[in-house]
């Protein structure tokens, strides 16, 4: 059988001219859709909270690097690191409270932000081991630490 | 935190004298180290988390931080040299006025400042002054507590 147009040596696979190619725009995105529908349903959750550690830990690392000196809550709060944790959403709260429990740190803000939750007492503000530990016991009442 | 990884963030630290006091904690932080408080965190943060003295606004306004160490005996002043008898704290401001520090004196040379929630170290008033902590924009005083 003989095929008529290119043949698949003479395609730059780096460069490709859609226009060229018997693939349209349109099935180009329809594709891309495809791979993400398939990687949001199908990957399984332990692999996307697995991706979720890495990027909680990469996020923390950066965080805790560029505001170890500062004494403002609000800049440590605002910085984009701990707001892009903040915007992970429930799945960063366990993360955050298993880091918490092996070195208490600032993760009061986030934690408010994200669960609506205040369990720290009026007479504990400030005092960041009884803060840390008001916020381990909420985890354990609420299932997040076993 | 080593010295070079502090000297990093504070340039004006190298060449000066100072040495770092204690090791790093995140249970207290300079506003309260500079009250003589070393179990919180002071902060006036919207969110209501950490501790502020009672009946003071929770502002980050350098009028808020000069009320805060008001009710503790302290006083405005213009300068900040030694006196005798008299303990001080500056505070330090950022380019847009907001308080980012503050430091006790210690004596006619060094004074006294918690890092965040790294070490506590003891150093000339100047050498925190830079883009980390900005300048100093006010200073107080109180008659030292007698022992």
């Amino acid at each position: 059988m003989t095929y008529v147009g290119t043949t698949f040596a003479e395609v730059d696979p780096v460069n490709i001219d859609i226009k060229n190619t018997a693939v349209s725009e349109e099935s180009s995105l329809i594709q891309d859709e495809y791979r993400r529908s398939v990687e949001h349903y199908l990957i399984p959750f332990s692999r996307q909270w697995s991706n979720s550690l890495i990027r909680f830990s990469m996020l923390r690392a950066e965080w805790e690097a560029d505001t170890a000196h500062l004494s403002s809550v609000t800049e440590i709060a605002m910085h984009p690191a701990y707001q892009q944790i903040i915007g992970m959403g429930p799945i960063a709260i366990p993360l955050i409270l298993s880091a918490m429990k092996k070195k208490p740190d600032h993760w009061f803000w986030a934690l408010r932000s994200i669960t609506g939750e205040d369990p720290i007492l009026n007479e504990n503000r400030g005092q960041i081991p009884q803060m840390t530990k008001a916020w381990l016991n909420w985890g354990v009442e609420q299932g997040y630490i076993v | 935190m080593s010295k070079e990884q502090i000297e990093s963030l504070f340039p004006n630290l190298s060449g000066s004298v100072y040495s770092v006091a204690s090791p790093q904690t995140a249970e207290y932080n300079c506003i309260a180290w500079a009250a003589g408080d070393h179990d919180k965190w002071w902060w006036p943060d919207q969110q209501n988390q950490y501790f502020w003295p009672p009946g003071i606004p929770r502002s980050e306004a350098v009028e808020a931080f000069t009320k805060a160490y008001e009710s503790l005996g302290y006083t405005l002043r213009e300068d900040a040299e030694y006196e005798d008898g008299f303990e001080k704290i500056a505070i330090y401001v950022d380019f847009a006025g907001k308080p980012t520090h503050a430091a006790r004196q210690l004596n006619p040379v060094l004074w006294t400042s918690k890092l965040g929630k790294l070490e506590d170290i003891e150093h000339t008033l100047d050498a925190l002054v830079g883009p980390q902590y900005g300048d100093v924009a006010a200073i107080l005083r109180r008659p030292k507590p007698l022992l």
